[in-house]
């Protein structure tokens, strides 16, 4: 017998899946409803949606779906939302996850965590918990979240989980709103907590279509400028610039729109059942209500998954493409088109390129290569 | 001089997996095993943990092990009793012993 740890065994075990198709890593929104109402969020809605509450799986329904994404051979699970927390009956569910032997890790604002919910954590640990960390002070963190007193919340629900010795980590998206902040939120959070810290400015347009996210998100020079100050992230995006640089594909006949791991190795559940690549990707679900997840997984995503490009664009020899986060998830959003470039994500990208050193071959007409 | 006539119970704190092939063990509760690390068996270990039912016992894994890997049982005796040290120092299994 061996003990591996889990970054070991994880590394392992993606080697040997190669070519293999298999629902490792699911991800599951248990509600789209949230206590707060962040500026920059992509899909909360009201605590008060009854609407959106009488459509949300019940328990027996997470738990049959459990059932067949274990059969599958799904191992890792993250709970995320809204808030996974406003929903009394979550640890019901996340218990049954842990019982099937799932590696599950919640996301969650912790402003709902209490003595009770942490000591049941500590009995039934996750594989991890990331708790988001707006703001240094209690303006800047409600000046996002738009709820008074969650500042304080939040902070009392980390200490509750530190208390306990859970696997915790905190994060932050940095905005408008919270740029003066961002290294005070690090400081505290890496010295003063002893806690990993990681940070994104990456915003999307919300589900529904409306834009106002954006408003909040900060210009491509200042998020470069984010890695610039930072060496260890520098760091990091030299080291998977060096790994995955290079042209994702040309325009050969048959090559796939999607080049992610969704639906290839990873699949996303909405709160109502739907089931998709990714929680970005929502349109046209496939329904678990009605069907199993093993005709999901091995029919409808498969189809998501082998379709095609369908013309040439800037993207397609673009060798830091890796680096922009283009997918069609993405472009859906920002422009509804799913293969054209989003311009915020390319600016980006070859900000970043020029920061690091790297030199962008030409790839059709790019007024980003152009600068 | 080791009780070959013990049986063995596992755990109910934890759950098996089994994953492109290969056995895996997670602890799920808080004391049991090491939660940062996860225990994988191999083609051995997994037969062997097959047969911590409460009813087999060590003479038993003996016999499938020689039957299955062509090797005698001294050799058999001394790769189930490391491998089932190691189960019961995590606190993966227990023995119970058979009463005669």
């Amino acid at each position: 017998m061996e003990a591996l740890t889990y970054s070991d065994f994880s590394l392992g075990l993606h080697q040997k899946m190669l070519d293999q198709r298999l629902p490792l890593e699911g991800t599951i929104e248990v509600t789209h409803r949230c206590p707060m109402k962040c500026v920059h969020c992509y899909n909360n809605l009201p605590i008060g949606d009854q609407e959106a509450q009488r459509k949300e799986l019940t328990v027996e329904e997470h738990c049959r779906i459990l059932d067949e994404i274990v059969k599958a051979g799904c191992l890792w699970l993250l709970y995320t939302g809204g808030e996974i927390f406003l929903r009394k009956d979550f640890l019901e569910i996340y218990t049954y996850g842990k019982r099937k032997g799932l590696l599950i890790t919640l996301f969650t604002n912790g402003i709902l965590i209490t003595p009770q919910i942490a000591d049941y954590l500590k009995k039934w640990p996750p594989f991890s918990i990331e708790v988001t960390l707006y703001g240094y002070t209690q303006k800047t963190y409600e000046s996002i979240t738009g709820l008074p007193g969650s500042y304080e919340r939040c902070l009392r629900g980390i200490r509750l989980l530190m208390e306990r010795g859970l696997p915790l980590k905190l994060k932050t998206v940095v905005l408008t709103l919270n740029h003066h902040e961002i290294w005070k939120i690090k400081h505290f959070v890496e010295e003063e907590l002893g806690l990993e810290f990681k940070f994104d400015a990456m915003v999307n347009p919300r589900l529904s279509g409306a834009r106002t996210p954006l408003e909040v998100r900060l210009k491509p020079e200042e998020i470069v400028e984010l890695d610039r100050l930072d060496p260890r992230r520098m760091a990091e995006w030299r080291r998977f610039s060096e790994k995955f640089t290079g042209p994702v594909h040309s325009l050969r006949h048959g090559e796939r729109l999607y080049q992610c791991g969704g639906g290839d190795r990873a699949f996303s559940l909405s709160p109502d059942g739907g089931l998709n690549v990714c929680a970005l990707s929502p349109a046209d679900a496939f329904n678990l209500r009605k069907s199993s997840f093993q005709k999901g997984w091995e029919e409808f995503l498969l189809k998501v998954r082998e379709k095609k490009v369908s013309r040439r664009t800037k993207c397609i020899s673009c060798e830091i493409k890796a680096m922009c986060g283009m997918c069609p998830a993405n472009g859906m959003l920002e422009s509804k088109d799913p293969e054209g470039p989003v311009d915020f994500l390319c600016q980006v990208a070859h900000l970043r390129a020029k920061a690091l050193g790297i030199q962008v071959e030409p790839h059709g007409k790019c007024e980003y290569c152009e600068e | 001089m080791n009780d070959l006539t013990k049986c063995f119970l596992k755990g109910s704190d934890f759950a098996t997996r089994s994953i492109l092939g290969e056995t895996i063990i997670v602890p799920i509760k808080e004391g049991v095993g090491d939660l940062n690390s996860i225990y994988v068996l191999n083609e051995l270990g997994t037969q062997i943990w097959e047969l911590i039912d409460g009813k087999s016992t060590i003479n038993r894994m003996i016999e499938e092990i020689c039957e299955a890997y062509d090797v005698g049982p001294e050799e058999a005796e001394k790769d189930a009793i490391e491998f089932l040290n190691s189960l019961e120092g995590s606190g993966l299994i227990q023995s119970i012993s058979r009463t005669a």
